[in-house]
């Protein structure tokens, strides 16, 4: 079993936002499901991780929660994104990829340079 | 904007906590419910299953507490427990708590509501423009009664002249008026002014117009402008008021303004005239007559000038004066004119009184303080072991802080609100007291300055001893938490500090004492002077009978003569009136008007003051209806008439000026000085017939003067009191002698109407009040010392336990146990005497002008102070002396 990574701190937010705009309105579990099947496993989410960083998110008004049924009739607590939370992901998403292109460019192996 | 919308939520979140934790609850339950049904699809058995899904959730309850954190806003909600704790744990130690809120609450209390007092009548900038610039000019000579003698207009004319400093120079003269309306008539304090008045003054109206130089001078009309208090007193603040006719005895005078509020200066009055008003100040006597002295002088300095010129100018022109026209100024009465800030002026009788409270009130500030600091710090000392179990339980050091700040928070706000409370109050009782002393008791405010500064000042004593205080050091922590946190540690240095503490609480609770002691005496002391008088059992009032501007009208003359008689018979007829007489000053009052007088054959030394006398009449019932003894002589007799030989009674006061060691009955004595000439008195000898006792005019605390009573045949009845004695309860006279007086002169004034003991109280209630209210602040000090005293010795004990449990295992008995701890507290209760007595000794003497018959080194008082605070103090050291001797050894022993 691999070992379990530590999630970056800013990085959950991006991942939870990102989650939710792939699969649609999603409830807690299930935004957590995905995030560890996408990470092969390698972050684990426990609720104290998980529930204040979708907290967060509510209050800054990226996502929007509402209780309704679930595929097996259990009731549970979906998060939809809102536009601003649509926004916010397009602007994280570039933001990181630009932060990893740097970084890539920082690491690159050491033959690159003269 | 997500920022302030996050915030925002949080606030809210902090007050929708309740529903919101049932819907995390109920989210944390689906997720589980999820979890499980997803681990038994992959075949684990349900039970397992939901033990898996709750080891992945990481634990619910530390989750809740993240969301939570996440949720609200975590520092502020747990700042809103430190304080529900304060509340719990202070609910648990109830006398700490009282001792420390009411030390505080009287702390803060007093002093906000005295120094409001001080601020508005001392401090606070004048009302007038420019009001540092304003200085009062004062007279005086080297005699009874000689503090102020005013000014004559030819004097005022000098200073005008000869000084440069003066931006100009007002004139003001008291006089009163008879304001007639229909059926009613009131005696109208006034000021007579010079037209530039209020240009010097720097006053404006808040209606109409003031007066200005064009109002100066004969064939003016005469024009009034009215005071604030009066226009709002007297005409309810109606803006239609310019332009009303006054009727002031018999003439008419036109409201031309209202002033705006300022305080009276130097007499209560009801509005200023211009000097036409009365005839006789534009007269050659007033205006010629170098003695003739009415008029008071303010000044403006220039804005070049300063207090020093203007002084030397002053000092110069009157030496100048002085030496040139000395028919006017006999060397021996040294005439000096005296320079000081109006507002100095203004504020001068109240500002010791102020002052005096100021300090007692501040001291009780120090001893509350230095008391919280005490209990603070022993209870910090004896709660060591719980703050060392939160320790434990991983609180770190910047919570215990904040929760001890939290309690002494709380201890000074809830000090500081009921403070508040007592300030309003203090400040009212305050307001009635300074009135009598001050022009400006109007303008006290419950000062915002001084309630700020001493909230500051407590909530700066509250954080600091929560720092200071009580917590044990961190590193300290780890050795406490393994001793089991039963030591109960009192560091030297801390000890030290709660003995300094409790030294100066002794020393400046002895020096309250000590202003309190000399107070009450004073108050006995004047309470117990002898009026003179025979009985108390005297009623007096004044009603004059001729106007003012008939006073040279023979016919109004004998009307008001025969007036007199008609009330003189009428109410000899009353039942229970033993005796009335009749005079131109009630008993107990000081005669307004003084003259210089002389002897027959005796020749004024070199350098020797004039005599003066204040010139008074009486009818033959007059001394033994007021009760005013005779000495040697005889009383007036129906034969002194007008036209018989003129005659005078003189109190003993003038017979040992005049004739000391001589029997003056028989000897002659006649009116003198340049006065003579305009005043409507006559310089002709007159024969003294009597001699009666001094009485205390004008004061329980005044220096009997020098009178000469004239039969009231023989002189103009420009005023009349009455004198009714009666066998008992003089005071229910009072309606039926009213009527009286008003069925034969329905349109006269009555004034002064009072008993004698009322005229006594009079001078005792003011230092009444004083005493009582620096009494009550030493009292309060020697309490809160007290508990200082005990506590910091029960602390001691409480420390030395088991050091006392070993002596006495060794073989102390319980009595050297108590010795012990009696030393203890002796020693500081010796030094705390010691510093407090010298410091009484050497502050006493500031309050010297408030004493009255008592030295302020006053070695009785001083005895009696030390003597009480010892013996209280002594008691306080008792208590816990006794418990110290009552530890059982075998107990503390086991207990360690």
């Amino acid at each position: 079993m691999p070992e379990k990574l530590d999630v970056q701190p800013g990085t959950l937010a991006l991942m939870i936002l990102r989650t939710i705009d792939v699969l649609g309105a999603l409830h807690g579990y299930g935004i957590a499901r995905r995030i560890e099947e996408t990470s092969k496993n390698r972050l684990a989410l426990n609720y104290g991780t998980l529930y204040p960083a979708l907290v967060k998110l509510e209050q800054e008004g990226f996502i929007k929660a509402e209780w309704r049924a679930s595929e097996n009739n259990r009731r549970a607590k979906y998060y939809a994104l809102t536009p601003a939370g649509r926004r916010q992901l397009a602007r994280e998403t570039k933001e990181w990829n630009e932060m990893a292109d740097l970084i890539a460019a920082f690491l690159a192996p050491r033959t690159e340079t003269r | 904007m997500s920022y302030l919308r996050s915030w925002w939520s949080r606030i809210v979140g902090m007050f929708t906590k309740d529903r919101a934790d049932d819907d995390l609850r109920a989210e944390f339950e689906a997720h589980l419910e999820m979890e499980t049904a997803e681990f038994v699809r992959r075949g684990m058995a349900p039970n397992e299953a939901r033990r898996q899904a709750l080891l992945a959730s990481g634990g619910l309850t530390q989750a809740a507490e993240a969301v939570r954190a996440q949720r609200g806003l975590p520092w502020l909600e747990s700042v809103g427990a430190d304080f529900k704790y304060a509340v719990r744990s202070l609910r648990h130690s109830p006398i700490f708590t009282l001792v420390v809120v009411t030390t505080l609450a009287l702390g803060i209390g007093a002093n906000t509501a005295i120094f409001s007092v001080v601020r508005g009548v001392v401090l606070k900038p004048l009302p007038h423009r420019d009001g540092d610039r304003l200085v009062y000019l004062r007279h005086s000579v080297e005699a009874p009664g000689g503090e102020n003698v005013l000014f004559s207009v030819p004097e005022v004319q000098d200073f005008r002249d000869g000084t440069k400093s003066f931006g100009g120079i007002a004139e003001y003269s008291p006089w009163s008026f008879t304001l007639r309306t229909d059926g009613d008539a009131v005696r109208v304090p006034a000021g007579l002014v010079t037209g530039n008045f209020f240009e010097v003054m720097g006053l404006d109206p808040i209606l109409g117009r003031v007066t200005s130089p064009d109002d100066d001078g004969q064939g003016v009309p005469v024009v009034a402008v009215l005071t604030h208090e009066y226009w709002i007193r007297r005409f309810a603040a109606d803006s239609g008021v310019i332009g009303k006719q006054l009727r002031l005895d018999s003439q008419t005078a036109t409201v031309i303004g209202v002033l705006e509020p300022a305080p009276y200066f130097p007499d209560r009055v009801d509005m200023f005239l211009n000097m036409v008003a009365s005839q006789h100040h534009l007269s050659a006597q007033m205006v010629q007559g170098r003695s003739h002295r009415m008029t008071e002088m303010i000044a403006r300095l220039t804005p070049a000038a300063t207090l020093e010129q203007a002084r030397s100018e002053v000092t110069a022109v009157n030496t100048r004066i002085t030496s040139e026209f000395t028919e006017s100024y006999d060397p021996g009465s040294q005439y000096r004119v005296t320079i000081m800030p109006f507002k100095q002026a203004l504020g001068a009788r109240a500002q010791l009184t102020l002052w005096l409270l100021m300090g007692a009130a501040a001291f009780v500030m120090i001893i509350a303080a230095a008391n919280v600091a005490n209990l603070t710090l022993m209870r910090g000392v004896r709660r060591e072991p719980e703050l060392v179990a939160r320790a434990a339980l991983g609180a770190g050091a910047g919570r215990l802080r904040r929760l001890l700040l939290a309690e002494n928070l709380l201890l000074t706000i809830v000090g500081g609100v009921l403070g508040i409370l007592l300030a309003i109050a203090g400040v009212g009782l305050l307001i009635s007291l300074v009135d009598r002393y001050s022009a400006r008791a109007g303008e006290v405010r419950l000062d915002g300055v001084a309630l700020g500064f001493t909230l500051l000042v407590s909530t700066a004593l509250a954080i600091v001893l929560s720092y200071v205080g009580s917590l044990p050091k961190e590193s300290a922590f780890a050795a406490l938490i393994s001793s089991g946190g039963r030591r109960v540690s009192g560091s030297v240095s801390r000890q030290r500090l709660q003995r300094g503490l409790v030294v100066a609480q002794v020393a400046v609770s002895v020096v309250l004492l000590a202003g309190a002691g000399l107070l009450t005496r004073t108050m006995m002391q004047l309470s117990e002077v002898q009026t003179g008088l025979r009985t108390e059992e005297v009623l007096s009032m004044t009603v004059p009978l001729l106007d003012q501007t008939q006073v040279f009208v023979p016919g109004a003359q004998a009307n008001a003569r025969a007036g007199y008689e008609r009330i003189l018979a009428d109410i000899r007829a009353i039942p229970g009136v033993s005796e009335v007489g009749l005079g131109s000053s009630g008993p107990l009052r000081r005669g307004g008007f003084s003259l210089d007088v002389k002897a027959e054959g005796k020749v004024q030394d070199v350098g020797e003051a004039t005599p003066r006398a204040e010139m008074r009449t009486a009818n033959p019932e007059y001394f033994s209806a007021a009760g005013i003894p005779l000495v040697s002589g005889r009383p007036f007799a129906v034969t002194d008439e007008e036209r018989s030989a003129k005659v005078v009674i003189i109190n003993k006061m003038l017979a040992d000026q005049l004739f000391p060691g001589e029997d003056p009955v028989g000897k002659r004595i006649a009116w003198t000085g340049e006065v003579l000439r305009f005043a409507p008195v006559t310089g002709d000898w007159r024969m003294v017939v009597g001699v009666v006792a001094n009485t205390q005019d004008g004061g329980l605390d005044a220096q009997p003067r020098p009178v000469v009573f004239q039969p009231y045949t023989q002189m103009i009845p420009i005023s009349g009191a009455l004198a009714i004695r009666a066998d008992s309860n003089v005071a229910r006279l009072i309606p039926a002698v009213t009527r009286i007086v008003r069925r034969h002169a329905p349109n006269a004034l009555i004034e002064n109407v009072m008993t004698i003991a009322q005229i006594r109280d009079q001078s005792v209630a003011p230092r009444r009040l004083n005493a009582a209210l620096v009494s009550s602040f030493g009292i309060l000090a020697v309490i809160i010392a007290a508990v200082g005293i005990a506590g910091v010795l029960a602390f001691s004990v409480s420390a030395r336990t088991n050091e006392i449990g070993i002596r006495m295992s060794l073989g102390a008995d319980g009595g050297r146990v108590e010795r012990m701890i009696l030393r203890e507290g002796g020693i500081l209760l010796v030094l705390g005497l010691a510093s407090g007595i010298t410091a009484a000794i050497l502050s006493a003497r500031a309050i010297r002008g408030l004493l009255f018959g008592v030295e302020p080194h006053d070695p009785a008082t001083m005895i009696v102070v030390a003597a009480v605070m010892g013996l209280i103090g002594l008691i306080a050291c008792w208590i816990p002396a006794l418990r110290a001797a009552r530890i059982d050894p075998a107990v503390t022993m086991r207990a360690s």
